[in-house]
């Protein structure tokens, strides 16, 4: 039979059959649907957390220096440790591993504008903070090397702290004051919002000014040596946390003169080590199984409607094959039915599923609401698996009538 | 048909069955449905083939029609030995050679009579066309050129069977094979469906028809009686 007269009749007889073709065609529909929702969606979480944990500085390690740990040393001889500005040179200079590193100084000061009084976090930086860090500038520009060399007492505001210190009228070139010094407002940074990862405030409620100049203003009162409260670095990749943390804390430990297994002495944080904790891949994996299921829940329906389907109608394979019709001819008669069925299902499945996670996409849902991230491979994979089992389901059933002796499929009433 | 054109002599009967036996299955159970049938039936005949209910009749017309194969025996179909076509030759065999009318029509309900009808044709790759033109004549032969468009559904069971006649002779077969035609119908169309056949059988066409029903078995010019898959009687008429 011309292929063209197949196809009419095929469309025909599943306008014929609607309620069945629509009930085949939703498990179809939702089987698709479903897969390419569930995985779109554990997709989202997945992006949304790494979002979160990254704000403060992509692939970032964080060390500070605290006690030494009462597992190495007697109780009464637990000595306060401090990071000074020779070690961050001897870490630079030293570490292969990490592609950047950043000192970090930090002071609570009361910032001041005209009327307006705030207390801030004031964070001394150097341009390498600005790096590993990579917060946008909204406008201005960040503390540069020429400002740490010098001095200079300029300040790079926070979405947050600009909002509440400078107000609607503050702009860049303003001048405030930190504990009473005058500041200029060189560099506004654009919004960061929520963080899943931070260290006391909020990045938005900073001020960030030259380290030197925050040593020189307000030196730590316990020592005359230029302290850094924090060292930030960036590894070369996540898989290389753990080597680049074991070269940082060596170097640091040999420095502090302390054990580098001393957790206590050195702490090195991180949010990929954070992220790691968390089973995405497990969830992930949770979320594929779940979906997978209701894909083959969605197939067996197909299966089942088909096999009905096709023994309903022996009686016509019986006349066919009466008339002239050979084996393939049946077969490709069937073929093209499921294939109908099959492309229609899985298609507006697709189509729904995409559309409902760029529904949610387009929502101006709060931050902590999961994005659907679409994932062509699953919707491609989803497409497959429905029109094999679709086709399967339609195909083998009039492959095994067609078989048989027609004399046997006619008999059948 | 064109390989005995030049054959002197008799011509080649259209069916040639030399002790054909069939045997169903059905799990441990072997039932005999023919035990040795011959039978041979020249063109231009017209053949009843009469019988009780489970005599086999069914089963023969069905091994006569090619669409189950003996289980020993031979046959020979216009001298070819059906024994060796291959499942898509006697499927072309079917569609070509032969034209089949079943008791209950066997109609595609879905499909309209005159689609019912360029079936055949459409599995010998007719194009369209000359499918349309060739099915409405087959129709306005046996007095349906007005139902082309409807739905077997739509019609009467008297109507249907002639669509199926239709549909058996559209491609101008050298046998047609009727079970029970007259089963599913009143006398008086009954009536009608046997005259289509008569008419058929007088251009010179094989007719054979399977019934129990005597007063068909009396139409025919040869009645042959079967009973537990033999040969009862074979005999011809006036």
């Amino acid at each position: 039979m011309l292929a063209l007269d197949a196809a009419q009749q095929a469309v025909r007889l599943l306008w014929a059959h609607k309620l069945r073709s629509c009930l085949t065609m939703f498990g179809l529909v939702w089987g698709t649907a479903a897969v390419i929702a569930l995985v779109s969606w554990g997709e989202g979480v997945r992006s949304m957390l790494e979002r979160g944990f990254f704000k403060a500085g992509k692939n970032m390690g964080e060390v500070w220096a605290g006690r030494v740990s009462e597992e190495f040393t007697p109780a009464v001889d637990r000595r306060y440790l401090w990071f000074t500005i020779e070690d961050v040179e001897v870490l630079r200079r030293r570490a292969r591993l990490p592609e950047a590193i950043g000192a970090e100084s930090w002071e609570m000061l009361p910032a001041t504008y005209r009327q307006r009084a705030v207390w801030v976090d004031v964070r001394g930086i150097d341009p390498e903070v600005m790096e590993i860090r990579g917060i946008p500038l909204a406008a201005g520009h960040g503390i540069t090397r020429s400002d740490v060399d010098h001095r200079r007492r300029v300040v790079v505001l926070g979405d947050t702290a600009r909002r509440r210190l400078l107000g609607a009228e503050g702009r860049l070139g303003s001048w405030i004051r930190l504990a009473g010094k005058p500041f200029k407002v060189v560099g506004l940074l654009e919004h960061v919002g929520t963080q899943l990862s931070r260290d006391r405030m909020l990045i938005d409620q900073h001020a960030w000014i030259p380290i030197t100049t925050l040593q020189a203003n307000w030196p730590k009162w316990w020592t005359d040596q230029f302290v850094v409260s924090k060292i930030l670095y960036r590894m070369p990749s996540r898989a290389q946390l753990d080597e680049t943390e074991a070269e940082v804390r060596a170097i640091l430990a040999e420095r502090l003169q302390v054990r580098s297994d001393d957790t206590e002495a050195i702490g090195i944080h991180s949010a990929v080590k954070m992220l790691r904790t968390i089973p995405l891949d497990q969830m992930q994996g949770l979320m594929f199984i779940l979906a997978t299921t209701t894909l083959v829940i969605g197939a067996v329906g197909v299966l089942n409607m088909m096999l009905d389907s096709v023994y309903e109608r022996r009686q016509e394979i019986g006349v066919r094959l009466a008339v002239g019709a050979r084996r393939r001819d049946i077969i490709a008669q069937f073929f093209l039915e499921t294939f109908a069925i099959s492309a229609l299902g899985g298609l507006v499945g697709a189509a729904l599923g995409v559309g409902a996670c760029l529904a949610l996409g387009a929502l101006d849902a709060p931050e902590m609401i999961p994005v659907p991230v679409i994932n062509t491979r699953i919707v491609v994979v989803a497409l497959a698996v429905m029109s094999t089992v679709g086709l399967a389901a339609g195909v083998i059933p009039a492959w095994r009538a067609a078989r048989v002796d027609p004399a046997l499929t006619l008999r059948m009433e | 048909m064109s390989e005995d054109a030049g054959r002197p002599g008799p011509s080649l009967p259209v069916i040639d069955l030399e002790a054909v036996h069939k045997r169903y299955s059905t799990g441990k159970l072997e039932v005999y449905a023919l035990r040795g049938i011959d039978l041979r039936i020249e063109p231009g005949e017209f053949v009843s083939i009469m019988g009780p209910s489970g005599s086999g009749k069914t089963t023969l017309l069905e091994i006569l029609g090619c669409l189950s194969r003996p289980t020993t025996g031979r046959y020979r179909f216009n001298g070819r030995n059906a024994d060796a076509i291959d499942p898509d030759g006697l499927a072309r065999l079917r569609g070509e050679e032969i034209g089949f009318i079943f008791q209950s029509f066997n109609l595609l309900p879905r499909l309209s009579t005159l689609e019912n009808v360029e079936l055949p044709l459409a599995y010998r790759g007719v194009p369209r066309r000359e499918r349309k033109a060739r099915a409405r004549d087959s129709l306005a032969k046996v007095g349906l050129a007005n139902r082309a468009k409807h739905l077997p559904t739509e019609i009467s069971g008297g109507e249907r069977q002639r669509v199926a006649i239709a549909r058996a002779l559209v491609n101008r077969p050298s046998l047609v094979l009727a079970d029970e035609p007259t089963g599913n119908l009143d006398s008086r169309t009954g009536d009608e469906i046997l005259s289509l056949l008569r008419d058929f059988h007088v251009e010179g066409n094989t007719v054979v028809v399977v019934t129990h029903n005597p007063k068909i078995g009396e139409q025919a010019e040869r009645q042959v009686s079967i009973r537990d898959g033999q040969i009862e009687r074979d005999e011809a008429r006036g």
